[in-house]
């Protein structure tokens, strides 16, 4: 395993440039996630550490040394891709074995490591199989094999789990945990879903539009999301968003009322006020945060468009006005679709508020 | 089973049963009437005949059919190996790398389909003469080996070629080379085989060009001399249909050999 120093990096397509100055330290051993939604540019950063992609500027070391005009397979890195690409022509065994037999390596060794991995990962029987007789599970347990045989400084994911069905997906996000575990070894990995990188990371990486917009441990991110974007990318159901505007400040506090309900006020600390009264602000609310009538802060009222029923917990798909839609997670009560309205409660304490251009107000 | 499916089926048979009999009596007429003397095949007899071994003994005396046989096959192989090899490293070059310049090439490429080849001929000609590569194969060779249509049909195959594949060979270590060598080839092994099967009958079939620059009896093909046959003051047709059939079957033997891969190919599939 081995450290990860990202410093200035930039990517440029002609004029147009697709990662704008990313600076990031990932420790030796740790599990980070890159996360956004498509087209911000993660798999294009993975890509770039793994040197399928020039770096246009800026700066990247693996284990302290440079690494920017390093071959792919020179970079102490191994990647497991969404496609699994598997050599079609090839067995589990030759699939596995095939770099470490390229690089010379003795018949010996390339065997007892590919055992090794084949062990670890349950592939034993499936060794003298090709590609195309595994099911998708087992193919991407191969293509994970496949890297680990290699040893490598760096795990690069590129959203290995997104071809799998929702069960499998579960399945293999448990397994590449318990390996993080087993092989403590710096692993990167893409996603755009946010419960994997929520469950799998040990720190987040939220991109979006070639930015880091926020770095953190999974749930600094969804406890003191920086902005809206953040906000509403970490979390599931996403956040919901409500127009307001600042009722009255003091030192410590703001009062905010909200524009679709005036009458709704809520006070929230804020340290240093860089608002006045008056001014357009955004109120989050995570789904899982609102309460029952009367047990919070601030009430309410929403029409019901729509009640989803899962069993242990109730998503309620309403509207505050015309334009503002919202999502309340209501455990407790069963017969909410048959509902028109529904009063709810906000506490200040597990609310959010963000200026008119997204950024926290703390 | 409905009357109106049971007629279409009876029409699908027709159609298809007239179809394959269209296509397969050349061959039908090509084999009886090889066992008749040439008088009986211009009488319009249909029947078989017994003149196959006076016909097989004729055609064995009148041509040296160990050397048109290796001259059709050393032309054929060679040239399609190195079509194939120049237009798949071409197709994988076309697809695999970008740049400003790659589409302008690529429609140049394309416009040369649509140039004749009767445009080309008296060109091609001269600068043969020219090189002094008259009556020489490699002069047959020469102007086939960067096929357009095998260019275009490779790039086309090419992108069903994950490029992903292509970056795990990066990262495994794989030069540029040796993606080509060890991971596209294996992989596009369907459309290697398809255009083989192509590439080698057209080669094999190769008429009008050998005809221009083939001057010498040592250096003449299968085709040049069958249709030397043919043409001949009193052409001796049993004889003539000897030779067409000795010519057809290397063609036949590769289709029904690589069938199940041509096919494969032809439908873009890759395992």
């Amino acid at each position: 395993m081995a450290e990860v120093r990202l410093t200035d990096i930039r990517k440029r397509f002609g004029a147009l440039e697709i990662i704008k100055g990313v600076d990031l330290s990932i420790e030796a051993g740790e599990f980070v996630v890159f996360v956004g939604p498509s087209g911000c540019g993660k798999s294009t950063l993975l890509r770039m550490i793994a040197g399928l992609e020039d770096i246009s500027s800026g700066e990247l070391t693996i284990g302290g040394t440079v690494m920017n005009d390093v071959d792919p397979s020179k970079r102490g890195i191994a990647m497991v891709f969404q496609s699994y690409a598997l050599y079609p022509h090839m067995t589990v065994r030759e699939n596995m074995g095939f770099a470490l037999k390229f690089a010379g390596m003795a018949k010996g060794e390339v065997d007892a490591r590919v055992n090794d991995a084949a062990r670890i990962l349950e592939l034993e029987p499936l060794l003298d199989r090709k590609p195309k007789a595994l099911s998708g599970g087992q193919r991407q347990r191969v293509a994970i094999g496949r890297a680990i045989v290699r040893n490598p400084l760096v795990f690069l994911f590129d959203e290995p789990l997104s071809n799998l069905d929702a069960e499998l997906r579960v399945h293999m996000r448990v397994e590449i945990a318990k390996l993080h575990k087993e092989l403590k070894s710096t692993i990167i990995y893409v996603t755009h879903d946010q419960v994997e990188a929520m469950t799998l990371a040990d720190k987040i990486v939220v991109l979006r539009s070639g930015v880091v917009e926020q770095v953190g441990a999974p749930l600094k991110l969804y406890d003191d999301p920086s902005n809206t974007f953040v906000a509403g990318f970490i979390g599931s159901p996403r956040m919901n968003f409500l127009k307001a505007h600042i009722a009255s400040l003091t030192d410590k506090n703001a009062t905010v009322s909200l524009t679709s309900q005036p009458d709704v006020r809520l006070t929230l600390p804020i340290a240093a006020p860089s608002v006045a009264v008056g001014d357009v602000v955004t109120l989050g609310v995570r789904p899982e945060h609102f309460l029952g009538q009367g047990k919070g802060d601030a009430d309410v009222k929403v029409k019901v468009d729509v009640a989803e029923h899962l069993g242990n917990t109730s998503y309620v798909y309403a509207h505050v006005s015309d334009e503002e839609r919202i999502i309340i997670e209501h455990g407790d009560v069963r017969d909410i679709a048959s509902r028109e309205t529904l009063t709810v409660a906000i506490a200040a304490s597990r609310s959010f508020l963000f200026d008119k251009n997204g950024n926290r107000l703390r | 089973m409905n009357v109106s499916r049971r007629a279409t089926t009876v029409l699908q048979y027709a159609f298809l049963g007239t179809a394959a009999f269209l296509s397969i009596f050349p061959f039908i007429w090509m084999a009886i009437s090889s066992t008749n003397k040439s008088i009986d095949i211009i009488s319009g007899r249909t029947g078989i005949g017994d003149a196959f071994g006076t016909n097989v003994a004729n055609f064995f005396s009148q041509v040296d059919v160990p050397l048109v046989f290796w001259n059709s096959t050393k032309l054929a192989v060679l040239a399609t190996l190195l079509t194939i090899v120049v237009s798949s490293l071409a197709g994988y070059g076309f697809e695999m790398f970008r740049s400003k310049a790659r589409d302008r090439i690529y429609a140049l490429v394309l416009l040369t389909l649509m140039v004749p080849f009767a445009a080309l001929m008296i060109p091609l000609f001269m600068m043969m003469a020219r090189s002094g590569l008259i009556n020489t194969h490699i002069a047959i060779m020469l102007p086939t080996i960067a096929s357009a249509f095998i260019i275009f049909y490779f790039r086309q195959s090419t992108k069903a070629f994950q490029t992903e594949l292509r970056d795990a060979a990066k990262v495994d270590g794989l030069k540029e080379w040796q993606i080509f060598l060890y991971i596209y080839v294996p992989v596009m092994r369907s459309t290697y085989a398809a255009a083989f099967v192509i590439v080698f009958m057209t080669n094999w079939n190769n008429y009008l060009w050998p005809l221009i620059v083939l001057q010498s009896n040592e250096t003449k093909t299968i085709t040049l001399v069958v249709s030397s046959l043919a043409s001949a003051y009193y052409p001796d047709y049993g004889v003539v249909m000897i030779g067409t059939i000795l010519a057809t079957l290397p063609t036949l033997l590769v289709f029904f050999v690589m069938q199940r891969q041509f096919v494969q190919g032809m439908l873009g599939s890759v395992k």
